[in-house]
C-alpha cells in the first residue's frame, strides 16, 4: 500500500501521521486519528454525515482526497467543545430531542455549527437551506431545526443559558407519557463519542469483504479460492463449505444459507468472504476468487413466479408459495350481490429501501472461554443467537449477540443478512473480524419492502355502509423467505381496516421470486393493505357523495367490537382520533373531487413547507418572496 | 475506491506541465474531486487506481476571474461557492448564482469547480448549459518542447458525448471564457431528486433581453441539458422569438418547440413533459426579472411539478 506523507492541525492539536495513498480525509480522521465521531453514511457526498471543517469551510470529507487536506486546519465533531463538555449547539440539540438514532447528527451539528457561524442571525428557512446537503432518516428535521434555532437564540442573548437546561416542569407528576423526556443516550450522540459497529476497533482485528453474485439466478459451477487463501496478508476465505453446523436462516422458514450454497437466487447474494489484515488486500483477494456459474432462467414478477413450468427457486416450495394466509368472514358473495354500489379497484405498492443512515456493519471475536461474540445493529439478536447457534454448532452458551447502537433500522436490521459470515470467519481465523457495508452494498443486498399487487372489492350499502370487502394481495417475497411469512400474517389481519365489516374475505400471498429479498419494514405488511383499504374507502366516498372522514366514521369500530379474526377489543380510539384529526386538520367538509384545484385547508397554520432555495440572499428588509437567488 | 501511487499538488502550471511529462500516460488530473470520487465506487467504476493524480487546485494561474471587453475570463479554480459569494462575480454572471444554488448543498459547492464539472461531461451537467448560452469557450493548454501553447475551443464543440470532450492528452483546461451580458432577465430551471443529490434529470438555462420599449424579444439565450447526450443550445426557440411580440402565447408556442430534443432512453414523455414546462417557466422567470410578469394563469400540464 502506498504511503502519503500527511500532516494537519486536527482539533487545535498537530498531527503528523502518514496516510493510505487510497484514503479520503474520512478515512484518515477514522482510521488513523480514532476520530470516530465523523461518520460514513454514503461514501459519495450526499448524506453529510462525514461533514468537517477544513480550513474554517465545512466540506464533505468523503469527497476529499486526504492529500488535499495536507496542511490544513481541520475541526471534527470532537473539536467543538472542550473534552467532556458540548457547545451551545450540542446542548440545544440535547434539549429539543434532536437525535434520535444518531448517526447523521455530528454531520448535522457540524452543519448548524457552519449555519451560525455564517450568520448567527440565520432563519428557520436560512438555517434548512444551510442544512440542505445533510441527510436525516428518524427527525423528519423539524427538531433539528427547532434546535438551531434555539442554540442562535442562546448564543444571542435572546435566551439565556438556561433555556438549554431541563426544565422541571416539563416532567408531570408521576407519568412520562405527555412529557418531554430528554434522551439519556443524546450527548454521546451529539459529541461523537457514541460507537456504532463500524467505529469499533480491537487489536489485531481483520477486515472481511464480501464476494456477491453479479446474477439474479445461478448454478455455481465453480468456487476456487485457494489462490486469495494463498495470498499474503490473507488470513481467511470461507464459504458454504465451512459451515460446521445445519446451514439455514430465516424468521419463519430456515431458506437462506449464510453464503449460497450450489445456486445463487438473487443480484448481490453473497458466495465467499475474505478476512485479510487490510481493507485493501481483502478487496484484492476478492479478484482472486475463481468462480464459474451458469446461468439459470430466473423470474421477476410474482404472477409470473406462480404459473406452471415458472423456474422454481426452493426445491421445498415447487410452486414458488412462501406463504398464504386466508381469512374468512360471513358470506362474501351473497352480500356484494346485495349492496347498493359495488367498488372495485387495482393498487401497487413498490419495494422501498429502508435507507438508515448507518449501513450494515459488525465486529466479531472469540472471548477467551470460547466465546463467540458479535456486535452488530441487529434489531432481533436472541433469534438470531438462537440461529447461530444451529449454524455454527456451537452450544448457545457460546453464542453471545451484542447490539450495538442502531443507526437507524426501520426494520431492515431485524432479519438477519451478515452475522453468520462474521461468526464464522472468526471461527476460521481465530481473531477479531470487522465487516462494513458500503451503500452500494447495503442498497444491493439487503432486505427491502415487499411489493405488493392488490385487487380489492367492496359492496356498499347507498348510505355508506361496508356490506363486504374481498381483498387478494399478492407480494414480492424475493429470493428468501426472510420476514415474508410474518409480513403476509400482519397484511391480512390487518387488512379491512379498523372498520366494522361483517362480510369479510382476505387472501395475502408472498411469492419467491429472483429479485432481492422482501424483509421486514415498519409497519410489517399494515402498509400496503391499509394503503388499499384506505385509498378505496376515499374511491368510495367519493362514487356515494360522503365525505371521506364520514364514511369512516360511519363504519369505525367502536368500544367492544370483535375483529375480523376473532380478537375482542376493549376500546377503540378511531372516532377520537378521526375527530382530532379533522379539527387540527382545520378539515374541509365534503366529497372528495367537488372542491375544485383549491382547498382552503391546505398551507395554513402548522403546514409544512419546503425549504426555500437561496434563502440565505434575502434583501435587507424584503419579504419572503425577493430573493436574489 | 480511488487510489493512487502519488498525489501530487503543484503551485504553478509549469509545475503541473512538469508532473504531467513526468507521468505521462499514468496519471489522471483532479480539481475538486467531488466527482473523480463517487466515481470510483462500485457500480460506476469500481476499484481505480492511478499511477498519479495531480491535483491542480493550489495551482495559482488558475485562480480567480478578468473581464475581457464583453467576455469574462473565468480561471479554471473558480468554484460554485465563488458564483454564489464574490460580489463581482455575481454582478458578471447573475445567472451562475441561480445555478449554483440548485448544483449542489454548501459543502460541495465549495469544492467543486465549474471547469470539472464541464471536462466531466455529465449529459445532465448544471454548470454547462448556462456557459453554452453565454457563447462560452474554453481554453486549453499544453507544453511542447518547453513552449506553452494554447488553443481555445466553442463549448458546444468541446463537448462530443456522455463523459467525453476534444481535450487531449497533455492538456489543462485553463480557464472558461463566456459572454458579459448586462440588461438580461436570467433564469435557471432544475429537475431533479433532493437537490444536494448528483444529478439533474433536466435542466435549462435561459437568459432574455427585451427591445429598448420592453415590448418585443431583442435577445433570447436558451439551453438545455438531460435529455440528450451534450447539453445543447435551442436555436430553434431563439430564433422564432427574436423580434416577436411579448406575449403568454409566443412563449407556450416557443416551449413547445424543444419537445422533440427528448433522446433519453428513459421516461421520455415525462421528460417531454418536463421540457415543454421547463422552457415556459424559464422563460416567464427570466421575464420577471425584467418585470414582466407572464406567469400563465394555469400551467397547461399541471402534473408536473417544481423540484
Amino acid at each position: 500500500m502506498a504511503s502519503l506523507d500527511m500532516h494537519a492541525t486536527v482539533n487545535g492539536r498537530e498531527v503528523r501521521k502518514p496516510a493510505g495513498s487510497h484514503m479520503r480525509l474520512l478515512d484518515y480522521l477514522r482510521d488513523e486519528l480514532n476520530l470516530t465521531g465523523t461518520k460514513e453514511g454514503c461514501g459519495a457526498g450526499e448524506c453529510g454525515s462525514c461533514s468537517v471543517f477544513v480550513d474554517g469551510v465545512l466540506m464533505k470529507s468523503c469527497l476529499m482526497p486526504v492529500a488535499k487536506a495536507k496542511g490544513a486546519v481541520i475541526e471534527t465533531v470532537e473539536g467543538l467543545a472542550a473534552r467532556g463538555e458540548l457547545s451551545v449547539l450540542q446542548k440545544a440539540f440535547h434539549k429539543t430531542g434532536a437525535s434520535q438514532c444518531g448517526y447523521c447528527i455530528p454531520g448535522m451539528v457540524m452543519a448548524a455549527t457552519a449555519a451560525l457561524r455564517s450568520n448567527a442571525y440565520a432563519d428557520r428557512e436560512e438555517i434548512k437551506e444551510r442544512l440542505g446537503g445533510n441527510i436525516c432518516r428518524c427527525t423528519g428535521y423539524q427538531k433539528i431545526f427547532d434546535a438551531v434555532e434555539l442554540a442562535r437564540d442562546v448564543g444571542n442573548g435572546t435566551l439565556t443559558a438556561r433555556a438549554l437546561e431541563a426544565v422541571d416542569e416539563e416532567r408531570q407528576a408521576d407519568s412520562f407519557i405527555g412529557s418531554n423526556v430528554r434522551r439519556i443516550d443524546a450527548p454521546s450522540k451529539v459529541s461523537g463519542a457514541l460507537k456504532y459497529a463500524g467505529d469499533m476497533v480491537v487489536p489485531g482485528m481483520l477486515h472481511m469483504q464480501v464476494l456477491r453474485s453479479p446474477v439474479p439466478h445461478a448454478r455455481i459451477v465453480e468456487l476456487d479460492v485457494s489462490e486469495a487463501e494463498a495470498m499474503p496478508g490473507v488470513e481467511g476465505v470461507i464459504t458454504c463449505r465451512d459451515v460446521p453446523g445445519t446451514d439455514g436462516f430465516g424468521v419463519f422458514t430456515h431458506d437462506q444459507p449464510i453464503m449460497a450454497r450450489d445456486r445463487v437466487r438473487y443480484v448481490g447474494e453473497a458466495i465467499a468472504a475474505v478476512a485479510a489484515e487490510d481493507l485493501l488486500t481483502a478487496k484484492r483477494a476478492l479478484a482472486r476468487i475463481k468462480l464459474r456459474l451458469e446461468e439459470l432462467p430466473a423470474v421477476f414478477d410474482p404472477e409470473a413466479a406462480l404459473a406452471p413450468g415458472a423456474p422454481v427457486l426452493h426445491e421445498g416450495a415447487p410452486d414458488n408459495v412462501v406463504m398464504r394466509i386466508p381469512i374468512r368472514k360471513g358470506d362474501v358473495d351473497k352480500a356484494l350481490a346485495e349492496a347498493d354500489l359495488v367498488v372495485e379497484e387495482s393498487y401497487a405498492t413498490q419495494a422501498i429501501e429502508h435507507a438508515y443512515l448507518e449501513p450494515e456493519a459488525g465486529l466479531a471475536y472469540l472471548e477467551a472461554d470460547g466465546t463467540l461474540t458479535i456486535q452488530s445493529p441487529s434489531q432481533n439478536i436472541t433469534h438470531h443467537r438462537h440461529m447461530l447457534s444451529k449454524i455454527l454448532s456451537l452450544p448457545i452458551n457460546k453464542v453471545r449477540m451484542i447490539m450495538s447502537p442502531v443507526g437507524g433500522g426501520f426494520g431492515g436490521k431485524e432479519d438477519m443478512i451478515y452475522q453468520g459470515m462474521l461468526g464464522l470467519m472468526v471461527l476460521k481465523t481465530r481473531q477479531p473480524v470487522r465487516y462494513i457495508y458500503t451503500r452500494e452494498e447495503s442498497i444491493l443486498s439487503t432486505a427491502k419492502r415487499h411489493p405488493t399487487r392488490t385487487r380489492c372489492r367492496m359492496g356498499l350499502t347507498r348510505d355508506g355502509r361496508i356490506l363486504a370487502t374481498e381483498m387478494k394481495l399478492l407480494a414480492d417475497g424475493g429470493a428468501y423467505a426472510m420476514s415474508t411469512e410474518g409480513v403476509m400474517r400482519k397484511a391480512a389481519i390487518l387488512a379491512a381496516g379498523p372498520y366494522a365489516i361483517p362480510n369479510v374475505r382476505i387472501d395475502t400471498l408472498g411469492v419467491y421470486t429472483n429479485n432481492t429479498p422482501s424483509g421486514a419494514f415498519r409497519s410489517f405488511g399494515a402498509l400496503q393493505s391499509e394503503f388499499v383499504t384506505e385509498s378505496h374507502l376515499d374511491i368510495c366516498a367519493e362514487k356515494l357523495g360522503l365525505d371521506p372522514i364520514e364514511i369512516r366514521r360511519i363504519n369505525a369500530m367502536r368500544d367492544g367490537a370483535v375483529t375480523h379474526t376473532k380478537q375482542t377489543l376493549g376500546s377503540v380510539s378511531l372516532l377520537k382520533v378521526l375527530e382530532a384529526v379533522e379539527k387540527s386538520s382545520g378539515w374541509e367538509p365534503g366529497p372528495p373531487g367537488v372542491r375544485g384545484p383549491e382547498r382552503a385547508d391546505l398551507g395554513g397554520p402548522g403546514a409544512r413547507r419546503p425549504c426555500t432555495l437561496g434563502a440565505r440572499f434575502r434583501k435587507p428588509g424584503a419579504d419572503d418572496k425577493q430573493e436574489v437567488a | 475506491m480511488l487510489n493512487c501511487d502519488e498525489y501530487l499538488t503543484p503551485g504553478t502550471l509549469d509545475e503541473a506541465f512538469d508532473l504531467m511529462e513526468r507521468h505521462a500516460g499514468g496519471y489522471r488530473i483532479v480539481a475538486g474531486a467531488t466527482d473523480v470520487l463517487p466515481w470510483a465506487r462500485q457500480g460506476r467504476a469500481g476499484d481505480v487506481h492511478y499511477p498519479a493524480l495531480i491535483d491542480i487546485s493550489r495551482v495559482a494561474e488558475l485562480e480567480g476571474f478578468e473581464r475581457r471587453g464583453d467576455r469574462l475570463r473565468l480561471g479554471a479554480n473558480v468554484t460554485f461557492s465563488d458564483f454564489m459569494n464574490d460580489p463581482g462575480l455575481r454582478e458578471a454572471l447573475p445567472i451562475m448564482p441561480q445555478v449554483a444554488v440548485w448544483f449542489a448543498d454548501d459543502q460541495i459547492r465549495e469544492q467543486a469547480t465549474l471547469a470539472g464539472n464541464i471536462i466531466n461531461a455529465s449529459p445532465a451537467a448544471d454548470g454547462t448549459p448556462p456557459m453554452i448560452a453565454l457563447n462560452g469557450s474554453v481554453t486549453l493548454a499544453r507544453r511542447r518542447g518547453g513552449k506553452r501553447r494554447e488553443r481555445r475551443l466553442e463549448l458546444v464543440d468541446f463537448v462530443t458525448g456522455p463523459a467525453a470532450t476534444r481535450l487531449e492528452e497533455g492538456e489543462i483546461l485553463t480557464a472558461i471564457e463566456c459572454d458579459l451580458l448586462a440588461g438580461y432577465g436570467t433564469a435557471f430551471e432544475k429537475v431533479g431528486h433532493r437537490r444536494s443529490l448528483v444529478i439533474s434529470t433536466v435542466c435549462v438555462a435561459c437568459l432574455v433581453k427585451l427591445d429598448r420599449e420592453g415590448r418585443r424579444f431583442e435577445d433570447v439565450r436558451l439551453a438545455l441539458a438531460g435529455v440528450g447526450p451534450v447539453p445543447a443550445r435551442l436555436d430553434e426557440c431563439e430564433s422564432f422569438l427574436a423580434g416577436k411580440p411579448v406575449a403568454a402565447e409566443s412563449v407556450r408556442e416557443a416551449a413547445r418547440l424543444p419537445m422533440g430534443r427528448v433522446q433519453s432512453r428513459t421516461r421520455r414523455e415525462y421528460r417531454r413533459e418536463v421540457v415543454f414546462n421547463f422552457v415556459e417557466r424559464a422563460l416567464v422567470d427570466a421575464l420577471a426579472a425584467l418585470g414582466v410578469d407572464l406567469t400563465p394563469q394555469e400551467p397547461v400540464l399541471q402534473k408536473v411539478s417544481h423540484g
